[in-house]
C-alpha cells in the first residue's frame, strides 16, 4: 500500500474514532505544551537575567579589583573592607599594566542617612572618579556627571539616583538643590538614568555619587578604596589583564603565594558565565521535566493503541485476508500513531505558546517564541508516536488472521 | 484451478501432542466449478478452507492454485496471492465498522498494488443490488445487505476464485436463499466458487459436493445439473 494511501487511511480511521483520537492527541499535547512553555519561559528568564546583568555591570570590557580575599562576599563597603587597596594601587595599574584604557576609583558605603530640607532617605554613597560613570555606561537624565574638575577641587557636588530624586525631591528637578550628608552640604548637579531592578529584585537607583577625592578627604576620611574598575583596550585579552593586575598587586602588597591575596580581581564576563550556567541548569531541569511529560504522553499513545489493536483484531484479520501483508498492517498502525502524535504536537505547541505568553505577561517579561524549538517539538511528538506506536503496531502486524476471523 | 495432493494438516497442542485436522486430501477443482465442502464441526473443513485461502500452509502435501505450487509460500507471498486471486466471504460478514459500503468494497484494492477504482466499487455494489446504499455505513445495514457488500468486496480485485465460509449461517433462510442465488449467478458468469457449509440445503445449490469427515474426503459427488460449462476465461462483470 502506498504511503499516501496509508496516510489517507490513517486520517480516516482517526477521524472516525474521535474519542480515542482526542485522548491520544491530548496525551501528547500536554507534554509538548509543557515542553514549549518551559523552553520559552527558560529562554525568557535567561535573556532577562542577561539584560539585568548588563544593566548592573554595564559593559563587559572591565576588570574589577576589590579588597579582601577571594572568599569575601557581597558589595565591598568602607565599613567592612580591609584597607588594603589604595589610590596608589590604582595609579600603578593605570601606569604599568598594558591593555588598560582607563581606571576608575571607587569608595562606597551603604545605609547612610542623607537629608534634603525636611526629608531623610537611607542610601548608598559612592565616591567615584570622573571615569566611573562612563566606564559603567551610566548617563544622566538632567544636569551633568562627576567631572575631573570636581575631583581636583574636592567639589561638594553630587549626582543622585532616581530613587533619591523621588524620595527627597518628590520627583522634581533637583539640580542646584542641597543634600546634607553628615551635616555636610552637597549641591546636586545631575540625576542618573535609572537602571531598574537588579537580579535580586532590589532597586539599582538608590544611590548618590560624589567625587572620590571629596568623599575620601572631606566626608569619610579614609584613604583606601572599595573598588578599582579597570577598563581594557581589548576585552578579549581579559585573562592576561587579570593575571598582570594580580601580579602587580601581589608585588606592591608584598604577597608571595601560598600566602593568600588580600584583594580579588574579577571580570564580569566570568561572573556572567556563572550566572548563565546556573540559569541553563534551571532551564535543563524544566525541559527535562517536560520531556518526561512528553514520554508519559507516549505511554498514553501506547496503551490506547494496544487497546485499539485488540478491539480491531477483526479488522486486521479482514485486511490480512484480502491481501494486506504484515508490513502493511505495521505501517498502518505506525502512521496512525505518528500522525495523531504530530497533531498532538501541533496542538501542544499552540497551548505551549499560549502558556508562555501568559507566563511572560505575569512576570512582566517580553515573551520569547522559539520557532526552532516549536518545529522540533512537533517532530519530537511524531517521533514519540513512532517509538511508542512500534510495539502496538508490531502486535497488530502479528495478529493471526485465522484466529481473528473466527466468529 | 485447484489441485490438492496428499495434503495433511496437523496442529500441535500446547503440551506438544499432535492433533490431525486433515489426514490426506487429494482432489482437483476446475475453473468455473461451484463446489461445496460439507462437514460437521470438527471435521476439518475450516482447516481445508484456510489452506485453500492461503491463510495457512499444509504440514505436508502440495497445493497448486492455477498450476502454481503455493504450499511453501512465505507469509508475504501468500498475502499477494490472497490480494489478487482469492475473494473471501465470511459467515460473520466481517465488514469494517465506521466505514461506508463503498469504502468496504474498496479495501482489497488498497493491497493489490493498483489504483483504487471507485467506479468499479460502485459498479460492484450495483451488481449485488445495493447501488442506492453505497454511501451508508455498514452498521446501518441489514444482515443480507452486509453480506452483499461483503460479496462485492470479495470481487473487487477480480479474483478467479471465491471462497465462502458459511455465507448464509447468520441469515434467515429467505435472505440466505437470495445470497445463494447471487452466488449461483456469479458462478454462471465464470467465477469459481468453493463454499464451506454444514447445511445440506445450502450445499444443494452447487453442482458438486465434497463431504469431509475426520480429516479425509468421505465422498465427492456431482448432483443435479452442473452450472454452465467451466470456462478458462474469467470475466466477472465484464
Amino acid at each position: 500500500m502506498s504511503w499516501a494511501r496509508t496516510f489517507g487511511l490513517a486520517l480516516r480511521t482517526l477521524r472516525r474514532n474521535p474519542l480515542r483520537s482526542l485522548f491520544m492527541l491530548l496525551g501528547v499535547a500536554v507534554g509538548i505544551a509543557s515542553l514549549v512553555a518551559m523552553a520559552s519561559v527558560g529562554e525568557a528568564t535567561r535573556q532577562e537575567t542577561l539584560r539585568q546583568f548588563k544593566r548592573m555591570v554595564g559593559t563587559f570590557d572591565r576588570v574589577s579589583v576589590q579588597p579582601g580575599s577571594a572568599r569575601s562576599r557581597g558589595m565591598p563597603s568602607l565599613t567592612s573592607v580591609e584597607p588594603t587597596l589604595t589610590f596608589a594601587d590604582a595609579d600603578a595599574i593605570e601606569a604599568e599594566i598594558p591593555n588598560v584604557r582607563r581606571v576608575a576609583r571607587e569608595q562606597s558605603a551603604f545605609d547612610i542617612d542623607v537629608q534634603a530640607r525636611d526629608r531623610t532617605a537611607t542610601t548608598s554613597i559612592w565616591g567615584v572618579s570622573a571615569e566611573w560613570m562612563e566606564i559603567r555606561g551610566d548617563d544622566v537624565t538632567v544636569g551633568r556627571g562627576i567631572s575631573e574638575e570636581d575631583i581636583e577641587t574636592l567639589a561638594r557636588v553630587t549626582v543622585i539616583g532616581e530613587d533619591l530624586q523621588r524620595d527627597l525631591f518628590a520627583g522634581e528637578n533637583p539640580v542646584g538643590q542641597l543634600i546634607r550628608i553628615a551635616e555636610v552640604p552637597f549641591t546636586v548637579v545631575g540625576v542618573l538614568v535609572p537602571r531598574g531592578a537588579g537580579p535580586g529584585g532590589a532597586s539599582l537607583d538608590n544611590l548618590l555619587l560624589l567625587p572620590v577625592s571629596t568623599a575620601s578627604k572631606r566626608l569619610f576620611n579614609r584613604d583606601y578604596l572599595t573598588t578599582i574598575t579597570v577598563q581594557l583596550e581589548d576585552p578579549e585579552q581579559y585573562e592576561a589583564a587579570v593575571a598582570a593586575i594580580t601580579g602587580l598587586l601581589r608585588e606592591r602588597h608584598g604577597i608571595v603565594p601560598p600566602v593568600e591575596d588580600n584583594f580579588r580581581v574579577s571580570n564580569p564576563r566570568a561572573a556572567m558565565e556563572q550566572v548563565q550556567e546556573v540559569d541553563s541548569t534551571l532551564s535543563s531541569v524544566l525541559v527535562g521535566i517536560a520531556v518526561i511529560a512528553t514520554l508519559i504522553g507516549g505511554v498514553v499513545i501506547m496503551s490506547l493503541m494496544l487497546i485499539a489493536v485488540s478491539e480491531r483484531r477483526r479488522e486486521i484479520g479482514v485486511r490480512r485476508a484480502v491481501g494486506a501483508t504484515r508490513g502493511d498492517v505495521l505501517r498502518q498502525f505506525l502512521v496512525e500513531a505518528a500522525l495523531i502524535s504530530a497533531l498532538g504536537g501541533v496542538v501542544g505547541v499552540v497551548l505551549g505558546v499560549a502558556g508562555a505568553a501568559v507566563a511572560a505577561f505575569q512576570q512582566q517579561l517580553p515573551p520569547v517564541f522559539l520557532w526552532g524549538a516549536m518545529a522540533g517539538a512537533v517532530l519530537l511528538a511524531a517521533a514519540v508516536g513512532l517509538v511508542f506506536g512500534l510495539q502496538p503496531a508490531w502486535r497488530a502486524a502479528n495478529v493471526d488472521p485465522i484466529q481473528a476471523l473466527r466468529s | 484451478m485447484i489441485e490438492l495432493e496428499h495434503v495433511v494438516k496437523t496442529y500441535q497442542r500446547d503440551d506438544g501432542t499432535p492433533v490431525p485436522a486433515l489426514r490426506d486430501i487429494t482432489c482437483r477443482i476446475g475453473a468455473g466449478e461451484f463446489v461445496t465442502i460439507r462437514g460437521s464441526s470438527g471435521s476439518g473443513k475450516s482447516s481445508l478452507l484456510n489452506i485453500l485461502g492461503c491463510l495457512d500452509t499444509p504440514t505436508s502435501g502440495v497445493y497448486r492454485l492455477g498450476g502454481e505450487d503455493v504450499s511453501r509460500y512465505t507469509d508475504q507471498e501468500r498475502s499477494a496471492v490472497r490480494a489478487k486471486r482469492i475473494g473471501f466471504v465470511f459467515q460473520a460478514f466481517n465488514l469494517l465498522p465506521r466505514t461506508t459500503a463503498v469504502e468496504n468494497v474498496e479495501v482489497p484494492a488498497l493491497y493489490s498494488g493498483g489504483d483504487v477504482d471507485r467506479g468499479r466499487a460502485l459498479a460492484l455494489l450495483e451488481r449485488v443490488g445495493l447501488a442506492a446504499r453505497s454511501g451508508h455505513f455498514v452498521t446501518e445495514m441489514s444482515g443480507g445487505e452486509q453480506q452483499r457488500v461483503a460479496i462485492a468486496r470479495a470481487l473487487m480485485n477480480s479474483p478467479p476464485l471465491l471462497l465462502a465460509d458459511e455465507p448464509t449461517g447468520n441469515l434467515d433462510s429467505a435472505v440466505g436463499d437470495s445470497i445463494m442465488e447471487l452466488l449461483t449467478d456469479l458462478n454462471r458468469e465464470g467465477l469459481t466458487i468453493v463454499l464451506v457449509t454444514h447445511d445440506e440445503r445450502v450445499a444443494s445449490y452447487a453442482a458438486r459436493e465434497l463431504l469431509i469427515r475426520d480429516g479425509v474426503l468421505a465422498s465427492d459427488r456431482l448432483q443435479a445439473a452442473r452450472p454452465a460449462a467451466a470456462t478458462e476465461v474469467h470475466r466477472v462483470l465484464g
